[in-house]
């Protein structure tokens, strides 16, 4: 009988062969036990240019070529050490200040070990990301040494050993190894660069000391570089803060979050609910969350119940009881005010809510109840923890009057006001303070514990002085996340050769397979003035039976953008381009966006057509869609078109045509609007700037004229076919765009407010019925009133976004604006990104070319989608916060008159909206007179009486006058748009 | 958790510490199991299967009447994989194995010494970590040889992968040998068996997509690992051969 008990001494692997076991929970809740091999090995390089030894054994790939060595052969010194070294930081260094390590002035020539990448790894993906792109960059010089994978580092993890000091161990074993390793590599003949620890871990530091290896503190390391003060600021002070504060025993301000588990369970067991977290822009001490649990959202109000969660954090809440739930409050607190001089310093004696606060809050409160009788609250939640962080990195300016004059280049802890005002103030350390004042300066919240009020967060790097352009047009790029780098050169390695050179090949060419031949029609562009890329493009021609012949053009992106190279990548991560008043973002580089994709007149282009058989009443007959090449006739301005169409002597073929697409687009629109779809309205301007100094001049509200309402028409028309095409030929995972229905919940405030105001109903139950009701919305004697409700009512939309087919049920597909079952983004490849995969679909589905599998790989394809609604999003976002930026400019130093609408009643003040230059804002009680008048607000009519120092009676929608200015505010440096009350009604 | 797979660019290691081109530590027994005709115990790493082979007795030759029934039958325990599920007998991945393996020996035993009569291969799997028909099939040939039934050459097999997903269609993508499970479940992954180390392949299976560009590379690979685990089986036949040879037993 043979034994299956192997002998391991007989193995001669045996000493090469560990595993590693670790535990893992699932998704469902399951925890899994994983036991893997690990095979140790001594042919990992250590990848520095001074070894050779290593260089014959260092692996190859499968195409048998070697990784260049990494590591400098001369590294830089410091004043400690003097003939170079590397550096070798463990995780905590990593996780406090990887700010850091990105500076382009020092941290060359860094290994990383696998253990504090695993490490990083679990404690932070972004971190994570950001440090394997450092890797990847040649320059920067970091090197990932498999530490775990070597048979002279590997370190077991010895009996009640906890995993961090194990990790801490491995750390050190491996820095001890290459110290050695390196000497036998130079032998004695050579200064051997240092090979030096990185920690910020106390006792770790103790213990290399004890093992003689070279470590030291990240502060004391970064103390000895050349620019000390200003990486000094970059690390994280949270830790060292804390161990201070330990010592006070400082009481702790917020109440402790649930466990994990506690949390899971909970939410598993629906007594507790996770959400994402939103603060109310007009009052910071009010946060909502929306649980499917609910139909309302949640409300939750106070720092306390608040704890310490920032907006976008998942975080978990439990419902108070039904006695304590609440209305929204009505009433504007904003932080700035409230809490303006509180001591950046002061740690002890500080209470979570300060007496303010308190009072502000009741005061809501009170109100509440005196009307709570007939209606109904909403119900409110306290935040028990927190799932996920959504930190970022985040612009404001230093509060000037928490920065002491006389500290000069000592450390201070001063106050950051983030531009965002839903965020809190931060707490930063820094010996900057002077330098930083009055400059837009970017940060990032590291920390909030519970006995500190404010989270505390570090200075990263300022953009410049406020107020000038270059500073708050990054600003602003950074605070929306808006990738605006240059484009690398991997990215630019994409384009063609010829670069503006780049023609149409003659007929005949490989280029021409299954092209058809436009070149013949009269093809042309309507677009804004001055565009210059050109996606869209139109022709119309009759046909011998009396119907149409319509095509939509679109520049053929994906003939230049293959999938998965780098520019398709970036183009991917960029999602849409982005529109400023005075700069244009592009997703592509100039090239492809302005120069061979853009629909040029008079040169030959590649494009994606999309052609119609229409009749004279608009009904489709057919469809088809084919890659072409296409030679516009002429570009035209929505301006020159309109012209020219409206000039009856000008009879030749183009004009005509553009007055059949005229024709046809309306009684397109028609068949919209009469199954339902939305004419919603949104604020827009337009800023005028001075050619030569690009200084802002005017602002102009856009003109709308028929020739866009054509563009428009076509433009759907194209992406509601392609949308059916492209779904029939991939039903699991077509690139679609979708508009949910808005929850009845969203409307109940408007419909009540023109109930009570102005006696009109608003039926929510269908895009129809609200399209008729916002169209009774009309006040004979105020035109704009109709366009003030139907500002309001997008308001109370859902956003549409992309998704893959695959992820939703057919009934969901449904674009609720557009009032069309189904829909997607085809029209804009240049500057959207969803418009090119659904391009790269529609290629597949008529046979062009097969598809790429990662548009085909759902997993992919839901990353992709996420991805551009974040971005589409944000962009939107910059666009509009560019344009408020510049009309603010545009008044500065000017006092001007304007009318406005009360868009919005608080107990302390109201909200007027002004169309001419599309802002709104905030007049305040105590803005209406010297001394703050005393007020009696009916909440249920949405009317705010004051008296005494001054005497008006505001009502929601009311027309009245306002005067613009704009102001520095003295405590913050911000120059903002403010509005005071002339007088109420018109002009 | 530990680094995934997309670690492997960083510095050619992958998740285990192998390289591309290496095998997994194989370690194999026979005649483990006296009582049986014949029988193996072998590892891949941490996938660990047991087969033992009854026959050729009489009875059977249903399908055809000169040559003798191969039947397979495979048990993967509760407690082999991470999930400790049970697999029963009608499960889809456990059928198609099992008739992979039937018609793999069918093919390379000599079974017209045998008409009217029936090969029993049993398979227990301990123990699953990637590569597990593979693993089944060298543990299937041992046994075989152990019974002393007659067969062309031995069949060896093992699994090759690629170092990147499929959706990420990465053109530098490495092929992979050997796969472990973590790997098997992110990775592209087909198994190959030869028969006796020549470029004859007998068996190829792969359910998980990939560009056609890089089967090549993975098939040459999977190829060459047959090569490798047909060295590795040869010697514990022979070292078995050697100590029946001391001990006298024959
Ligand atoms: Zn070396």
């Amino acid at each position: 009988m043979t034994s299956l008990k192997r002998s391991l001494a007989a193995d001669p692997y045996s000493a090469n062969i560990s595993s590693k076991v670790f535990v893992r929970s699932t998704k469902s809740g399951k925890v899994q036990k994983i036991v893997r091999e690990l095979y140790l090995r001594q042919d990992i390089p250590c990848s520095s240019k001074l070894c050779t030894s290593c260089l014959e054994t260092a692996p190859r790939d499968a195409g048998g070529n070697l990784p260049p060595f990494v590591l400098s052969a001369t590294p830089a010194g410091t004043k400690k050490y003097r003939s170079g070294h590397y550096l070798v930081p463990d995780t905590n260094a990593l996780l406090n200040a990887l700010d850091l390590f990105e500076q382009a002035s020092a941290f060359y020539d860094v290994i990383i070990l696998q253990t504090v990448l695993e490490e990083l790894r679990n404690r932070s993906l972004p971190l994570y990301n950001r440090l394997v792109g450092l890797t990847k960059s040649e320059d920067k010089r970091y090197y990932v040494f498999f530490n775990d994978f070597r048979l002279e580092t590997y370190v077991v993890r010895e009996f009640g050993e906890t995993i961090n000091d194990r990790n801490d161990r491995a750390v050190r074993k491996a820095v001890q190894w290459y110290g050695e390793h390196l000497s036998k590599a130079v032998g004695k003949k050579a200064a051997m660069p240092a090979v030096v620890m990185l920690s910020d871990d106390k006792d770790n530091l103790r213990k290399s000391k004890f093992d003689g290896i070279e470590a030291i503190s990240l502060h004391d390391y970064v103390s000895g570089l050349e620019n000390a003060d200003q990486l000094l600021d970059m690390i994280n002070v949270a830790k060292e803060g804390r161990e201070v504060r330990d010592a006070k025993a400082a009481q702790n301000l917020y109440q402790e979050y649930f466990s994990v588990s506690k949390m899971m369970t909970g939410v598993k067991n629906g007594t507790l609910h996770q959400g994402k977290f939103n603060v109310s822009p007009y009052n910071y001490l009010e946060g909502s969350i929306h649980v499917p649990a609910f139909d309302k959202n949640l409300l939750i109000l106070g720092r306390e119940n608040i704890n310490r969660s920032v907006q976008d954090d998942v975080v978990v809440v439990e419902v108070l009881p039904k006695d304590q739930w609440k209305e929204p409050s009505t009433k504007i607190i904003e932080e700035e005010t409230m809490n303006k001089d509180d001591n950046a310093d002061a740690e002890d004696g500080e209470a979570v809510v300060s007496e303010k606060e308190r009072k502000a809050l009741q005061e809501t409160v009170q109100k509440v109840h005196q009307n709570s009788f007939e209606t109904n609250p909403q119900p409110t939640a306290k935040i028990v923890g927190v799932i996920k962080r959504n930190w970022r990195q985040y612009v404001g300016h230093v509060d000037k009057s928490s920065v002491s004059q006389s500290a000069g280049r000592k450390l201070q802890t001063v106050f950051l006001i983030p531009m965002d005002k839903r965020i809190p103030k931060i707490r930063i350390r820094t010996r900057q303070a002077s330098e930083i004042v009055g400059k837009r300066v970017l940060v990032t919240i590291d920390s909030w514990d519970r006995d500190s009020r404010y989270p505390v967060g570090h200075f990263v790097r300022s953009l410049g002085v406020l107020e000038t352009e270059g500073a708050e047009t990054e600003a602003l790029l950074l605070e929306y996340d808006v990738q605006y780098r240059p484009f690398p050169k991997t990215v630019l390695d994409c384009l063609p050769k010829q670069g503006h050179n780049w023609v149409v090949p003659p007929l005949g060419d490989p280029g021409w397979k299954d092209r058809r031949d436009l070149r013949g029609l009269n093809i042309c562009s309507i677009d804004p003035i001055g565009c210059q890329d050109i996606d869209d493009a139109l022709h119309s021609s009759r046909l011998p039976n009396g119907n149409y012949e319509v095509g939509v053009h679109i520049a053929d992106v994906s003939h230049f953008v293959k999938p998965n190279n780098a520019m398709d990548a970036e183009a991917s991560m960029r999602g849409t381009s982005v529109y400023l008043v005075d700069k244009r973002i592009d997703m592509l580089p100039m090239l492809l966006g302005t120069d061979l994709c853009s629909l040029k007149p008079y040169v030959e282009r590649y494009a994606f057509s999309a052609i119609w058989e229409i009749t004279h009443n608009a009904e489709i007959v057919k469809a088809q869609f084919t890659k072409s090449v296409i030679k516009s006739r002429e570009a035209f301005s929505y301006e020159a078109a309109q012209i020219r169409v409206d000039d009856t002597s000008q009879q030749d073929d183009l004009t005509n045509s553009i007055r059949d697409l005229m024709m046809l687009s309306k009684k397109l629109g028609q068949k919209r609007m009469d199954a339902g779809a939305l004419s919603l309205s949104s604020p827009e301007v337009k800023v005028q700037m001075e050619s030569e100094t690009s200084d802002p001049i005017d602002v102009k509200t856009k003109v709308h004229l028929d020739t866009m309402s054509l563009v428009e028409e076509f433009m759907l028309l194209a992406n509601t076919s392609v949308a059916t095409k492209i779904y029939d030929a991939f039903p699991q995972n077509a690139m679609l765009r979708r508009h949910g229905a808005p929850p009845k919940t969203n409307f109940e405030e408007l419909a009540n407010q023109l109930k009570v105001r102005r006696g009109v109903e608003l039926r929510t139950s269908s895009s129809r019925e609200l399209a008729d009701s916002l169209d009774r919305c009309v006040d004979p004697n105020e035109p704009f009133f109709n366009t003030l409700v139907r500002i309001m009512a997008t308001r109370c939309m859902m956003s549409a976004e992309y998704f893959s087919s695959g992820t939703q049920g057919y009934p969901e597909f449904r674009h609720y604006g557009l009032a069309s079952e189904i829909y997607t983004h085809f029209t804009s490849p240049i500057r959207r990104y969803a418009d090119l995969v659904a391009h790269r679909q529609l290629a597949a589905a008529i046979d062009y070319e097969p598809l790429d599998p990662s548009v085909r790989s759902k997993g992919k394809l839901e990353a992709v989608c996420k991805n551009i609604n974040m971005r589409h999003r944000n962009a939107q976002q910059a666009g509009r916060a560019s344009i408020e930026y510049y009309v603010g400019q545009s008044l500065k130093g000017r006092i001007v008159e304007e009318e406005g609408f009360v868009m919005k009643v608080f107990s302390n003040g109201f909200v007027v909206f002004v169309p001419r230059f599309g802002i709104e804002s905030l007049i305040r009680l105590r803005d209406l007179a010297e001394s703050e008048p005393e007020s009696d607000f009916d909440a249920e009519n949405y009317i705010l009486t004051t008296s005494g120092s001054r005497e008006v009676k505001v009502e929601l929608f009311q027309k009245v006058v306002v005067r613009i200015s704009d102001i520095k505010e003295e405590s913050t440096g911000k120059r903002k748009v403010k509005l005071e009350l002339v007088r109420t009604g018109g002009k | 958790m530990p680094l995934d797979t997309s670690s492997y660019s960083l510095a050619l290691l992958r998740l285990d510490g192998r390289r591309w081109n290496e095998l997994r530590r194989i370690t194999a027994q026979i005649s483990t199991m006296p009582s049986a005709d014949g029988s193996s115990y072998l590892e891949m790493g941490n996938t660990k299967v047991l087969c033992t082979v009854t026959g050729p007795c009489e009875g059977g030759g249903t399908r055809d009447r000169d040559r003798a029934d191969i039947r397979v039958e495979l048990a993967i325990a509760g407690f082999s994989g991470v999930d400790r599920k049970r697999v029963g007998r009608g499960d889809k991945r456990v059928s198609e194995m099992v008739s992979t393996i039937q018609s793999t020996f069918a093919s390379t035993l000599f079974t017209n010494l045998y008409p009217q009569s029936t090969i029993h291969i049993s398979l227990h799997v301990l123990s699953q970590d990637g590569s597990l028909l593979a693993a089944l099939l060298n543990a299937s040939t041992l046994a075989l040889i152990d019974a002393g039934i007659p067969m062309r050459d031995y069949i060896t097999a093992s699994t090759a992968g690629s170092t990147s997903s499929y959706s990420s269609n990465d053109e530098s993508a490495d092929p992979l040998l050997d796969l472990n499970t973590s790997e098997e479940q992110e990775l592209p992954f087909l198994t190959v068996a030869t028969l006796g180390g020549s470029d004859q392949v007998s068996v190829l299976v792969m359910e998980t997509r990939v560009q056609a560009g890089r089967l090549e590379g993975m098939l040459a690979v999977g190829v060459d690992g047959c090569k490798q685990v047909r060295e590795i089986l040869d010697d514990v036949v022979r070292e078995h051969g050697k100590e029946v040879l001391k001990s006298g037993r024959l």
